[in-house]
């Protein structure tokens, strides 16, 4: 493998300035907030979501959008530099990268929460630019990745898979107001499927490989069957796609079984890694990661409940909010609670004497906040929509924002240790 | 993970020699906390008579030679940063080694007071989390890049000449 030749391989040679990172991570810790808030005020009307404009698609897309996509461009583009052994060229595109993003989010979910077509066009603009120079930047780097053909295949099909997110969404967001699609639900479900299992389950399947087995001490991985991981998943959303297109319920049914043995090949490589590591505590970060796992099954499973009919209440809202809230979130939090202090590390080092230890640029108090209040909750949330009960969906929401203060607490307080240590220097 | 150069191999050897070192110290001090353990107990006779040895083993020879050897053949490449960044992480971690060896073997003589317990625990416990980042970072990029650096004949020449010293 070889992040190998990366992670510190001239690493510092290809470390942004410490603010291009932390600034997409604290925005996404900030609309992390903002989307557990939203949901809170719009929790009458989560359990029955089916598509349309209001709070609930404002809370899907501060997730979608706001968090997954900001962590995932910040992390970009700080890891894959380091993993192409290639620097960027400039820093100032990832800059206006933010700087589109981050106001596009707001003025989009803004947009549906109103349900002002204006504004969610504008918003849509902004953020498909935004993406559009992350695709450069990333296809860039990716293309020069020849040492890591695996993880830079699930880069890429991720690119693709966000290609066809972007398009379908502007378009989506133009029916809101012309009306002109026949089939707006299912492009919908489209978009919704491949956003969240294409984009950024691609990423997640990807750098997983890499990122596991770092933190975890094991050995390398067997590339084979992360090829195979990658095309299951591609497999799976094709057929997710023709069959949400032309309403084919066997389609259906294969493109699960796909997704289940993509998600198969993707647990027993985990579960490798794990195995076969050399660092036996993995402290809190990893009971997310791994609870993150059981999300993900947990997420395929509502999925073949709602085929079946299974008579399970509300399986759409419920399987959406497990995929995002319960799998995608929580894994993204396990992860960016080890990248933050890591990255923070390597940014302070040299400056001040010593080298800091992680330990001191990692707060506990707040992290244990967030994952208590974030497990519970999606149980009270999720309970709350199989029931069909605002209240018990206003006190998990009103949970999930504490925890996400925490978390947005502990974000605050590394980047703040940094800045100390930058002032030190 | 296995290497196709041998020097990164016996390298990688060394690091697993040394995480198992750092694991179980990293347990015993969980173990134990602030009660001082019995230095007859047999599992933790085993931990500081290895502590004793292994660690300074570790941060002395191995750290020397990836020093002498290795960082001026990636900074000849161009790549400085790698060796700036870990000889920063020697420098820290080489007094913790000879410290927590130097009172395992003081341990293993005349057992733990309540001030030599605290002492060991404090610096055992740094030396164990900075240990693990090393190891990562050089599991994760160091050993790979030897892959690519070292041809046949200097791979053969240095890891004779270090399996010789060890």
């Amino acid at each position: 493998m070889s992040m190998a030749n990366s992670f510190l391989g001239g690493a510092q040679d290809r470390l942004l300035p410490a603010s291009i990172p932390f600034r997409f991570f604290l925005t996404a810790a900030v609309f992390h907030v903002l989307a557990w808030a939203v949901l809170l005020l719009g929790a009458e009307d989560v359990a029955l979501f089916r598509g349309g404009t209001g709070l609930t698609l404002a809370a899907i897309h501060l997730v979608t959008l706001g968090v997954l996509a900001m962590t995932a461009i910040g992390a970009s583009f700080q890891l894959l530099p380091v993993v192409t052994r290639r620097p960027l060229a400039r820093d100032w595109p990832t800059r206006l990268c933010f700087w589109l993003m981050a106001p596009g989010v707001f003025t989009l979910t803004l947009g549906m929460a109103l349900a002002g077509p204006l504004l969610m066009q504008a918003g849509a603009g902004l953020v498909c630019l935004g993406l559009l120079i992350f695709l450069v930047l990333t296809a860039d780097n990716l293309r020069r990745a020849s040492s890591i053909p695996v993880v830079s295949a699930h880069g890429w099909l991720a690119l693709a898979a966000m290609i066809g997110v972007a398009m379908l969404g502007f378009l989506l967001i133009l029916d809101f107001e012309l009306g002109f699609l026949d089939n707006h639900t299912a492009l919908a479900m489209i978009h919704m499927l491949l956003g969240s299992f294409g984009f950024m389950g691609l990423l997640v399947l990807g750098l997983s490989l890499v990122l596991i087995p770092m933190f975890a001490l094991s050995r390398s991985l067997p590339q084979p069957l992360g090829w195979v991981q990658a095309g299951l998943t591609t497999l799976a959303l094709a057929e997710v796609a023709g069959a949400l297109l032309y309403d084919n319920v066997i389609l259906l049914w294969c493109s699960l079984v796909a997704g289940l043995s993509a998600a198969g090949c993707y647990l027993w490589l985990m579960r490798t890694a794990l195995e076969s590591r050399m660092r036996k505590r993995l402290g809190l970060s990893f009971v997310l990661v791994r609870t993150s796992w059981a999300f993900l099954i947990l997420t395929l499973a509502l999925g073949a409940a709602w085929i079946a009919d299974a008579g399970i209440p509300n399986t759409p809202a419920l399987t959406g909010f497990i995929l995002l809230f319960g799998w995608l979130l929580t894994f993204l939090f396990g992860i960016l609670q080890r990248i933050m202090p890591f990255l923070a590390s390597m940014h302070a080092a040299g400056k001040s004497g010593l080298p800091p230890l992680l330990s001191d640029l990692t707060p506990e108090g707040p992290l244990k906040v967030h994952a208590v209040c974030h497990f519970s909750a999606i149980a009270v949330c999720g309970a709350g929509i199989v029931w069909d009960e605002t209240l018990l969906i206003q006190g998990g929401a009103a949970l999930g924002l504490v925890g996400a203060t925490a978390f947005l607490v502990f974000a605050a307080m590394v980047t703040r240790k940094l800045k100390r240590t930058d002032k030190t220097a | 993970m296995s290497f196709s150069r041998r020097t990164a191999q016996l390298l990688h050897e060394d690091h697993q020699a040394t995480v198992v070192v750092i694991e179980s110290l990293d347990q015993l001090l969980a173990k134990a906390r602030k009660k001082v353990p019995d230095t007859s107990d047999p599992s933790v006779l085993k931990t500081l008579q290895a502590a004793g040895s292994a660690i300074e083993e570790e941060v002395s020879v191995h750290f020397a030679f990836e020093e002498n050897e290795l960082f001026p053949r990636l900074e000849e490449m161009g790549d400085v940063a790698i060796g700036v960044h870990l000889r920063e992480e020697h420098r820290a971690l080489l007094p913790l080694g000879k410290s927590v060896a130097e009172m395992a073997r003081a341990a293993l003589e005349n057992g733990f007071t309540d001030e030599t317990w605290t002492k060991f625990r404090t610096v055992a416990a740094e030396l164990i989390e900075r240990m693990f980042a090393h190891i990562q970072k050089e599991e994760m990029a160091l050993l790979p890049t030897l892959d690519d650096l070292l041809d046949a004949e200097t791979d053969m020449e240095l890891s004779t000449a270090y399996a010789e010293n060890h």
